[in-house]
C-alpha cells in the first residue's frame, strides 16, 4: 500500500514517515502543496495524509484538486483546528476522516486502516470473531471464554467486540470512547481503564492465560501471549 | 511633542469650523447692505430728478415767456440763481460751500447766459456736445468733479438750448457716509460672528482634545486611566461615556487574558517538566530495563498537556463568541444515561453509589459538546469527592425547561469558590484540575441558551443543576 504524506511540519512529517513505513506502508512525503499535486500525477497512491495548513495552498484546495483530477483514493486529513465546522468542510470537500493534532500514532494508524479497508472491495461479514480460546457470536452476542459464557454487559460485550476486531493492534483511550461509546470526549478521569479493567476481569479470569494488555502511555492491545 | 501637535490640529480645526459660518454671514449681510444702497441712492435720484425737471420747466417757461429786451439776460440770471438757492447743503465733505446747480441758456449768435460754478468753460462744451433727449435727465461727467451732474435740456423756441444742471453732493455725502457706517458695522459683525463661532469651536473641540490625550496615554501606559465625563449630557458627554464603557470591557478582558496567560504558562510548566524530566531517566545509564514505563510517564504528562491546551482553547473560542454548535434535537436523558454507563464504574470503584431518576427531556442541542459537558460534571464528582459518597443524577422536564442535576452528599464546594466556581482557573486549594472544566460548563451552556447554577449545600454536599430549552412541540407529537 502506497501513501502520499502532505505535511509542511519537519517534525511532523519524518515521524509520519517512519510511523508508517514501520507499519509496512510504503510512503512518499511532499512538504508543500506544489510538489505534491506534483507527485499526485506522477504516481498511483492508495491513500493521502494532507494537513490543512500548508504554506502555499490550503490543504482542503489540495484535496479538491486532486479529486478533481480523478484520485479517488481515501484521504485523512489533519488539522491543528478542532471547530466541528472545520472537521465538516472538511469531510464536505472530499476528505474521508478528519484527525485533530496532537493526535496518536496509533490512531492514525487505525484510521488509515479503515479507510483503506473501505476503499477494497466490501468482504462478507463474518458472524463469529475467534482468538486464542475467545469466541465472540455477533449474532447471539454472547462471548466464550473455550467452554465457559461470559456474563457480559451489551456495552461491555461492545468494548470486546471491538477490541478483537482489532487483535493484534494497539487501540487508544479516545479510539475505545469513539468507536465503543461514540463519544468524542476526551475524561480527565480513568473511566476507560476502569471499564477495561472489569472487562479484563471478566475476560481474563483467574488461571487463564491474558489477553487484554495495556500498553502504558498509548492505549490497550488484544492478543495472544 | 504629540500633545502639542494634537493642540494645533485642534485649533486649526476650531478655526476651519469657524471660517465656513463667518463667510457665509459676511457674503448675505454684504449682499443686504449692497441692495440697501442701491434702493437709497435710487430714492435720492429719484428726488433730485423730480426737483431738477420741475425748476427746468419754470426756467424755460420763464425764458420763452419773458420779453427780450435789455433786462432779458439779467431777469433770466436772477431767475436762475434764485432757483439754485433752493438746494439746501452745498458744502462739500470739507465744509466749503460749493455750488453744485448750474444754469445755462444757449442762444444762436450771442454769448451764452451762465449761472453757477465757474469756470464755465469746463462746463460748456461738455453740456452741449451731449446728445439730450429734452425733459429727461442724464448724467454728464464734468472734469474736476467727481460726482456727474444731473442735467434736464429743454429746446427753446428761438433755437437755443436750456440746460439746468444739478450735482446732488448732499445725498452722495448722505451714501458716503451710509456706506462707511454699514461697512464698520458689518466688518464689526463679521468679526463678532467668527469670534463667538471660533469660541464655541474651540471649546468643544479642547474636549474632544481632552479626550484624545487621556486615550493616547491610556494606549502607551496603563488601562486604568478615564476620561472626565463632565456635568453636560451632550454627544461630547457621551462619547466619554461610550469611551469609558468600552476602556471597562477592555481593561477586563485584558486583566482576564493575563489572568489567563499566567495560568496557562503556570500549568504548562509543571506537565513540561516531569515530560522532560521522565525522557532525561529514560535516556541516563542503568534504566536500560525499564526506559519503556518513563516513556510511558512522558506520554502521559503530554496527554495531560494537549487536555488542557485544548479546554483553553475551547474556552478562549467560547470567549470569543465563536463556540460553534451544530444544534439537532437531542434526547437529554438518553445522552446522561450513555454518561453515567460509562462513568459508573469508575465511581464504583470509588466506592460511590449511584443513583438515576431520568425522566425523557427532549432538547435542542449540539450532541458532542454536550457530552463533554456532562463528562466534565462527572469527572469532577470523581475528582473531588472523598471515597465513599452517594451521586445522584436526575434529568426533569417542566414548563419547557430540560433539567439535569448532579448532586452529591460530600464536602461541597470550597469555602469562597461557590461564587466563582465558573471563572478560568477558578479552583479549590486540593484540586489537581485546572480550573477550567466548570468554566467550560458554563461556556457550553450559555452558547445553548441555558444557565448553570451552583448549591453548595455545605455539610450535605454540593449540587450542580444545568437547565436548558426544552422542544416542547416535538415532544407533545412524540
Amino acid at each position: 500500500m502506497r501513501l502520499l504524506v502532505v505535511e509542511d511540519d519537519l517534525a511532523i512529517r519524518e515521524f509520519l514517515n517512519r510511523g508508517l513505513t514501520e507499519a509496512g506502508y510504503r510512503v512518499d512525503v511532499a512538504p508543500n502543496a506544489k510538489s505534491a499535486l506534483a507527485l499526485a500525477n506522477e504516481e498511483v497512491y492508495d491513500g493521502f495524509i494532507v494537513d490543512l495548513g500548508l504554506p502555499d495552498m490550503d490543504g482542503l484546495d489540495v484535496i479538491g484538486r486532486c479529486r478533481a483530477q480523478g484520485h479517488t483514493a481515501p484521504v485523512l486529513i489533519l488539522s491543528a483546528r478542532r471547530s466541528v465546522d472545520e472537521r465538516v468542510r472538511g469531510l464536505e470537500q472530499g476528505g474521508d476522516d478528519y484527525l485533530t493534532k496532537p493526535f496518536a500514532l496509533a490512531e492514525l494508524l487505525a484510521r488509515i486502516r479503515n479507510l483503506l479497508r473501505h476503499s477494497a472491495p466490501a468482504q462478507s461479514e463474518p458472524t463469529c470473531l475467534r482468538i486464542a480460546d475467545l469466541e465472540l457470536d455477533l449474532i447471539r452476542r454472547d462471548a466464550r471464554r473455550g467452554d465457559e459464557l461470559l456474563q457480559l454487559t451489551a456495552q461491555e460485550f461492545a468494548l470486546l467486540e471491538y477490541l478483537v476486531r482489532n487483535a493484534g493492534r494497539v487501540v487508544t483511550r479516545t479510539m475505545i470512547l469513539d468507536r465503543v461509546w461514540r463519544m468524542r470526549i476526551d475524561p480527565a478521569t480513568n473511566v476507560v481503564d476502569v471499564q477495561i479493567y472489569r472487562l479484563r476481569n471478566k475476560v481474563d479470569g483467574e488461571g487463564k492465560r491474558p489477553l487484554i494488555h495495556t500498553i502504558r502511555g498509548v492505549g490497550y492491545v488484544l492478543k495472544e501471549n | 511633542m504629540f500633545l502639542r501637535k494634537t493642540k494645533s490640529q485642534g485649533r486649526s480645526a476650531a478655526w476651519r469650523i469657524a471660517i465656513w459660518p463667518t463667510v457665509a454671514f459676511a457674503l448675505g449681510s454684504a449682499i443686504a447692505f449692497a441692495i440697501m444702497y442701491l434702493l437709497i441712492a435710487k430714492d435720492i435720484r429719484q428726488r433730485s430728478d423730480a426737483w431738477l425737471s420741475g425748476e427746468a420747466e419754470v426756467l424755460a417757461d420763464v425764458s420763452e415767456n419773458t420779453p427780450r429786451d435789455a433786462l432779458y439776460d439779467r431777469l433770466v440770471q436772477e431767475v436762475a440763481e434764485l432757483a439754485s438757492r433752493e438746494v439746501p447743503d452745498t458744502s462739500d465733505a470739507y465744509g466749503r460751500h460749493q455750488a453744485s446747480v448750474f444754469f445755462l441758456k444757449t442762444e444762436p449768435r450771442q454769448e451764452p447766459i451762465w449761472v453757477g460754478p465757474t469756470p464755465k468753460e469746463l462746463f460748456i462744451p461738455a453740456v452741449t456736445s451731449m446728445p439730450l433727449v429734452p425733459g429727461v435727465p442724464a448724467n454728464v461727467r464734468v472734469q474736476g468733479w467727481k460726482k456727474a451732474f444731473r442735467v434736464v435740456y429743454h429746446a427753446q423756441k428761438d433755437g437755443g438750448g436750456l440746460y439746468l444742471g444739478f450735482a446732488d453732493l448732499g445725498g452722495a455725502q448722505m451714501l458716503d457716509r451710509l456706506t462707511v457706517r454699514c461697512l464698520l458695522v458689518w466688518g464689526a459683525t463679521v468679526a463678532l460672528g467668527f469670534l463667538i463661532t471660533w469660541l464655541a469651536a474651540y471649546r468643544t473641540l479642547t474636549r474632544v482634545e481632552r479626550i484624545s490625550d487621556t486615550v493616547s496615554r491610556i494606549g502607551s501606559e496603563d488601562l486604568s486611566s478615564r476620561l472626565p465625563e463632565g456635568p453636560h449630557s451632550d454627544e461630547i458627554s457621551r462619547l466619554s461615556r461610550t469611551f469609558n464603557r468600552m476602556l471597562d470591557r477592555v481593561q477586563s478582558s485584558v486583566h482576564q487574558m493575563r489572568i489567563l496567560t499566567d495560568s496557562v504558562a503556570h500549568d504548562l510548566k509543571s506537565p513540561v517538566t516531569s515530560v522532560r524530566g521522565s525522557l532525561e531517566v529514560a535516556l541516563s545509564d542503568g534504566h536500560e530495563g525499564r526506559w519503556q514505563e518513563y516513556v510511558a510517564e512522558a506520554i502521559d504528562g503530554l496527554d495531560r498537556l494537549s487536555q488542557l491546551l485544548n479546554t483553553t482553547l475551547d474556552l478562549a473560542e467560547a470567549d470569543a463568541g465563536a463556540l460553534q454548535t451544530r444544534k439537532e434535537p437531542v434526547e437529554l436523558s438518553e445522552l446522561v444515561r450513555q454518561l453515567v454507563d460509562l462513568y459508573q464504574p469508575a465511581m464504583a470503584e470509588r466506592g460511590h453509589e449511584v443513583a438515576t431518576h431520568l425522566q425523557p427531556a427532549l432538547i435542542e442541542a449540539d450532541p458532542s459538546l454536550l457530552n463533554r459537558t456532562i463528562a466534565n460534571l462527572l469527572d469532577n464528582e470523581i475528582a473531588h469527592l472523598p471515597p465513599g459518597c452517594r451521586i445522584t443524577i436526575s434529568v426533569s422536564a417542566k414548563e419547557g425547561e430540560a433539567e439535569l442535576t448532579v448532586e452529591d452528599n460530600g464536602p461541597g464546594f470550597p469555602p469562597g469558590i461557590s461564587s466563582r466556581a465558573f471563572e478560568r482557573f477558578v479552583k479549590g486549594p486540593h484540586s489537581a484540575g485546572h480550573g477550567l472544566g466548570l468554566a467550560f460548563v458554563d461556556a457550553v451552556v450559555k452558547a445553548h441558551g441555558g444557565r448553570v447554577e451552583i448549591a453548595d449545600r455545605d455539610a450535605v454536599g454540593a449540587l450542580i443543576r444545568l437547565t436548558l430549552g426544552e422542544v416542547v412541540g416535538e415532544k407533545v407529537s412524540r
